[in-house]
């Protein structure tokens, strides 16, 4: 994708054009007016050179904040546009739209931000957050008056997505975008599809089996002719951008072949913890994840298979795990990872230490296993008495509770724990109506619909409730020997004036809440972000909700954060309807700050070269120059970041970043060192 | 018929075949002049809280404050700092 | 009759629909938006600023207006109605009714020179009637489209506003027209109501002047509010201390809601860190029975709404009399001191009103609601935007109680299953995008 070499000339201002900024300044609905004087900083900006016009209003994104732009352009002859505003990730797009329609290149516009970058951080110093403005909007005309017009990079993007996990979120979003008539690349990391959801027995609000509506969604899935479904696979490379992403697959074998594959299982006598009922039980290293699982054939764990042969129908048979690698170009990817139970430290609540104290997932594990719906035995003896703990491992408050390996406390809600533990209280009861069952929590937080009837059934069948605080939470002791009941539960029980209690129980479970799984090898690969609760971030929950800042890495489900099932299924469809609006029209549209050679200073030096980070981004090239053959750089705009390493390595000012010249930022470091007039009558 | 003309008799029809409406608007009025009138009349020389232009008019404080709100939003009345907890209001210069 | 002929029909120009109809039109998808006020924007556009994030709630909702108003695939019907829906194939064809807004809506500048002129002043409801707006009038500074409507309900037929109007836009002789629409999917996003103000007589079933509901509060904080500052509208005293009562109107079962709102909890929260900038030595008091802080940073938002001393108390209350102040008194139950009964007085109280369901769309639409009144959802975990109609789908707080960023999301997975219902009937239809081939 060479660029013709007599394009590359043409970085010759444009004409001998007046230039006729309006200047915007935008009050963000008390955002930045509430600190900064925008009227001030307007009437400032009005005695500007090049300034036509200079306005301010409540909101300038709004349609009538927009129609004032478009209306200067068409009639005050505005050819530059400086919006102060909100941050430029928010709103610049916003703005290109509005001086496009009025028939300006988008690029003509500059948006200043006066709220992330003022406003927001100075808020107790009006005087100087609108002198802080009066500059940075002073190195926005700066820049304005040497934009250009600029044309996006139209590429071809790839109708095929990747979607990276099996579990309900990916499997939602492949069958989504599948559907839509896009291609989509499907890879699992274990050998079975389903993830947690699979683990999970009758699910709120439903009251019917996790995999009942799992087991339709994986068998669309596998039908469907658009996808492509790779277990035990991981991607090991990206690279690329949004439209046209390479990225490198790594699967490992599946193991042993359909008609040996019971033989095989039969033979193999190494047994290791199950992780599908959470270490309650133990299986083969040659396994299913249940009954019934996805794909059907067994796998085998090689992350735990010894290597020792098997003596499979007589022969000693060794397994061997044979990597295929294969590459990939995909116009989109989703990251559907998932979540973690939260796994209580060595001792909390005495997890670890006391063999009656279980995670809610193991109870559920435990009860799917052995629970015969008559009596309820926890390792072989009766359960008369059980607590359910709340929060365990979220809404840690930090200095109170123990930082995690990472040094963090989980400071969020997990919000699914609270509907679960009260479906679990009720079910028990229901099930086990001898059992007694003590429900201790902060706050019951039953938000979703439907879920509120699980605490009313809980009350009704007579569950009692104990109020903890976040900062007092209840201690689970082994009681003395001799004692009715194995286990002592102590709390504050701020529901009688903070009565300090003692409830003995046989078993204690905790209400364990969701963990961001460790991807942080997706996380260097993409270049994608996470949040300050570790989980995946956002854009903007409600600009882009299930959009990362990488263009065409896009979020579904868990990963960005707990959710329960049916909120993760609508993310992830959420996720699909932005892959199809990003792929569906076979472009993608780049922004054009790359590199741009000016051929007529660039004599071939090859230090750009030298210092491009980014594969095919930058070439020498041959040329033809009377009649010499020369030596030329060449820019391949869908390769350049824009990272303007080779604008500081060239000895002869032969780069530059398009929409961000050197000259710009000369004129704009200028500005904004310029002495302003002092600021009379500033009030916010 | 002219324009004009034509106007003012589909006006004219219309207050016939809404006369109730007409009626009921037109009480209104009558009264939402008479309270502006009133409250304008009030804080020409001074600028009042709701209370003491309450007190005044004689009418419920909340309704005050309804009719002084309506009457910013249209450049009728003005703000004119505060008196303890209240805001002053005062009628706006006219044009 | 005029027929219209697009992809998908969405009904309701809230947050919800106006996302969908944008993720829908950003799929190359023919949208036709349906609003029944003279503006889009819905309930968002009235809130102030939004939790967890703060922004300020225009700079999330006018740009959305804005792009639905502008975007090359998305037909605009405000102050229109739709009356009735017939099956057609696996779509449906729908007949709409345009309300006469009695301004011709191409000619209109949005001027507001009418509502200048007008002699006739009403309540304003996008105030929450707390103020005034003339009969003839642009409904709110940030209206999409910018153009009057006219209320005949409180006309005098003067001719004030049409000798105002620079632009001859005024039609007295305006009348309703009927169109059809026809469309291969339906989206509903018919929102919700809130709490009515005389539902809890307990409460002063909204007798009580300085006894105001979420949204009242919505409008004092917003900068386009109808007093410009929080002032309690009894008698515009600027409040020193201000309660605020979770759950009135949810978790209810004597009001015959017993779901939760779900944006309760976080709204108030918001709402009285938003008061401790403005009013910083007011106290706030937040009486409630469980906080629900359950989104991605909710929780955090909380412990800093307590850091910044707002002050939790678990508690009823019973109820709230006034004071000849007209200081509202809350008898209160506390329940972490052994339910002690206290009388306790505020300049103002705020009731968390719930979310009540705005519509039901069995008669027109043949979709059923549940128990709750809100639009039944048949398989929530398998296909949370699905309806018992097949092509007609339901998103937003027609589905339930739910914040905005929850709405929003759901807004994608809707136009999500409905382009892919779309192209799963005819594919080789309308959707400009061919199934994979190469």
């Amino acid at each position: 994708m060479t660029e013709n070499p007599e394009q590359e000339n043409q970085t010759t201002p444009q004409s001998e054009e007046e230039i006729r900024i309006g200047v915007y300044t935008c009050y963000c609905g008390g955002n930045i007016s509430d600190v900064v004087s925008c009227e001030r900083v307007a009437k400032q900006m009005r005695d500007m050179p090049n300034v036509v016009i200079s306005r301010t209003d409540m909101a300038m994104c709004s349609d009538g904040g927009q129609a004032l732009i478009e209306n200067d352009i068409k009639e005050k002859g505005v050819n530059r546009v400086v919006v102060g505003a909100c941050a430029p990730s928010l709103h610049e797009k916003t703005f290109r739209g509005t001086v496009t329609r009025a028939g300006l290149n988008p690029y003509l516009y500059y948006h200043v931000g006066l709220r992330e970058q003022d406003s927001w951080v100075h808020h107790s110093d009006h005087y100087a957050a609108t002198e802080k403005a009066v500059r940075l909007m002073s190195t926005g005309l700066a820049k304005a008056r040497l934009l250009q017009d600029l044309d996006s990079i139209l590429l071809n993007a790839e109708k095929h997505a990747l979607v990276i996990g099996g579990g309900i979120a990916g499997l939602r979003s492949a069958l989504d975008i599948a559907r839509r008539g896009l291609r989509v690349t499907l890879i699992e990391k274990s050998p079975f599809l389903g993830g947690r959801t699979a683990q999970l027995e009758s699910v709120f609000p439903v009251n019917t089996a996790a995999r009942d509506t799992l087991h339709p969604i994986i068998e669309a899935v596998m039908a469907h002719p658009n996808i492509d479904i790779f277990t035990q696979a991981e991607m090991i490379s990206a690279a690329g951008y949004v439209g046209d992403y390479q990225v490198q697959i790594q699967q490992q074998s599946r193991g042993v072949s359909d008609d040996m594959a019971e033989a095989t299982m039969e033979a193999c006598k190494q047994e290791v913890p199950d992780e599908f009922n959470y270490g309650l039980t133990t299986r083969k290293v040659i396994y299913h994840a249940y009954p019934g699982c996805y794909p059907a054939s067994p796998a085998v764990d090689w992350e735990n298979y010894d290597g020792e042969p098997l003596v499979v129908k007589g022969q000693p048979t060794v397994l061997y795990n044979e990597l295929k690698t294969f590459d990939l170009t995909v116009g989109a990817i989703v990251v559907a990872t998932g979540f973690n139970p939260y796994e209580p430290r060595q001792g909390e609540y005495g997890y670890g230490e006391i063999p009656e104290v279980v995670t809610l997932p193991q109870l559920i594990r435990h009860l799917a296993l052995f629970g015969d719906g008559k009596k309820l035995e926890w390792n072989g003896h009766p359960v008369r008495d059980v607590a359910l703990v709340h929060c365990v491992g979220s809404r840690e408050i930090d200095g109170i509770h123990e930082p995690h390996e990472d040094g963090q406390v989980n400071d969020y809600c997990s919000r699914v724990c609270c509907t679960a533990n009260l479906h679990m209280a009720a079910e028990l009861r229901e099930h086990y109506p001898e059992v007694n069952v003590f429900n201790l929590y902060e706050d019951i937080r039953t938000y979703g619909r439907g879920h509120e009837t699980y605490y009313h059934e809980s009350l009704e069948k007579m569950v009692r409730f104990l109020r903890f605080h976040g900062d007092d939470r209840p201690e689970v002791v082994a009681a003395p020997k001799g004692d009715t009941h194995p286990v002592l539960v102590k709390v504050r029980d701020h529901l009688t004036w903070g009565e300090e209690l003692e409830v003995p129980v046989d078993l204690v479970v905790l209400a364990v809440g969701f963990m961001p799984r460790d991807v942080g090898d997706l996380v260097e690969k993409l270049k994608i972000s996470r949040g300050t609760d570790r989980f995946l971030a956002e854009v903007h929950p409600k600009l882009r909700p299930v959009e990362t800042a990488v263009p065409g890495v896009i979020l579904a489900g868990t990963a960005q954060g707990p959710m329960n099932i049916q909120e993760t299924v609508a993310a992830a469809s959420a996720a699909a309807a932005k892959v199809a609006a990003l792929l569906a029209s076979g472009e993608v549209e780049l922004e054009p700050f790359v590199a741009k050679i000016d051929l007529e200073k660039c004599d071939g030096t090859g230090a750009c070269v030298e210092v491009c980070e980014y594969e095919d981004a930058i070439a020498l090239e041959t040329f033809t120059v009377d009649g010499r053959q020369v030596q030329r750089a060449v820019v391949t705009p869908a390769n350049c970041s824009g990272c303007g390493n080779c604008v500081s390595a060239c000895p002869n000012r032969a780069v530059d970043v398009q929409g961000w010249t050197l000259a710009q930022y000369e004129a704009m470091v200028d500005a904004i060192t310029l002495d302003i007039p002092e600021l009379m009558e500033v009030e916010a | 018929m002219s324009d004009a003309k034509q106007r003012a008799a589909l006006l004219k029809r219309l207050r016939e075949e809404n006369a109730e409406t007409v009626k009921r608007t037109q009480a209104l009025l009558k009264e939402q002049k008479k309270v502006q009138q009133l409250i304008c009349q009030n804080i020409r020389e001074k600028s009042k809280t709701v209370p003491e232009i309450a007190a005044a008019v004689d009418m419920p404080t909340h309704e005050v404050l309804w009719y002084l709100t309506a009457f910013k939003k249209y450049d009728i009345v003005v703000e004119d700092g505060m008196c303890g907890d209240y805001i002053l209001y005062k009628r706006a210069e006219e044009k | 009759m005029e027929n219209i002929q697009v992809d998908a029909l969405v009904v309701g120009g809230g947050i919800a629909g106006m996302q969908a109809a944008l993720d829908l039109a950003d799929q190359g998808c023919q949208v036709a938006l349906v609003e029944k006020e003279p503006s889009i924007g819905g309930k968002m556009i009235a809130l102030s600023k939004v939790f967890p994030t703060l922004d300020c709630c225009s700079c999330i909702t006018t740009p959305k207006m804005s792009a639905v108003a502008h975007h090359e695939n998305i037909q605009l019907y405000t102050y229109c109605e739709v009356q009735s829906l017939a099956q057609n194939g696996t779509g449906y064809i729908s007949k709409v009714l345009q309300k006469p807004r009695y301004v011709i809506e191409d000619a209109c500048t949005g001027c507001r020179q009418c509502e200048y002129e007008c002699p006739i002043t009403v309540p304003n409801a996008f105030d929450s009637n707390l103020g005034g707006i003339r009969a003839i009038r642009v409904p709110f500074s940030t209206a999409v489209p910018q153009i009057a409507v006219l209320d005949m309900e409180t006309c005098l037929f003067c001719g004030i506003c049409e000798k105002a109007c620079p632009a001859d836009a005024i039609d007295y002789s305006q009348t309703a027209e009927e169109f059809e629409i026809e469309a291969a999917a339906v989206l509903l996003s018919t929102g919700f109501e809130i709490t009515p103000p005389d539902a809890k007589k307990e409460y002063g079933a909204g007798e009580l002047h300085n006894v105001i509901d979420g949204l009242i509060m919505e409008r004092l904080l917003a900068p386009t509010g109808p007093y410009g500052r929080i002032l309690r509208p009894g008698d515009g005293k600027e409040p020193e201390s201000i309660a605020y009562v979770q759950c009135a109107g949810s978790r209810d079962e004597t009001l015959g809601v017993e779901y939760c709102s779900r944006v309760c909890c976080m709204y108030a929260i918001k709402q009285a860190m938003l008061i401790s900038g403005s009013l910083p030595l007011a106290d706030i008091t937040i009486y409630y029975m469980d906080i629900r802080a359950f989104g991605k940073g909710y929780e955090q938002f909380f412990q800093n709404a307590k850091a910044m001393g707002v002050e939790f108390i678990k508690a009823k209350v019973a109820s709230i009399k006034q004071d000849e102040n007209q200081n509202p008194v809350l008898r209160v139950e506390l329940m972490e001191e052994g339910s002690r009964v206290e009388e306790r007085t505020h300049d103002m109280v705020v009731l968390s009103v719930g979310l009540l369901p705005a519509y039901n769309p069995q008669a027109v639409y043949g979709v059923p609601v549940e128990d709750d009144g809100f639009v039944d959802i048949p398989a929530p975990n398998a296909s949370p935007c699905n309806t018992n109609r097949p092509g007609i789908f339901v998103t937003g707080t027609a589905a339930g109680p739910m914040d905005i960023v929850d709405s929003i999301v759901m807004a994608g997975a809707a136009a999500a299953e409905a382009v892919a219902y779309i192209h799963e009937q005819e594919p080789a239809g309308s959707v400009p995008v061919p199934a994979y081939a190469d």
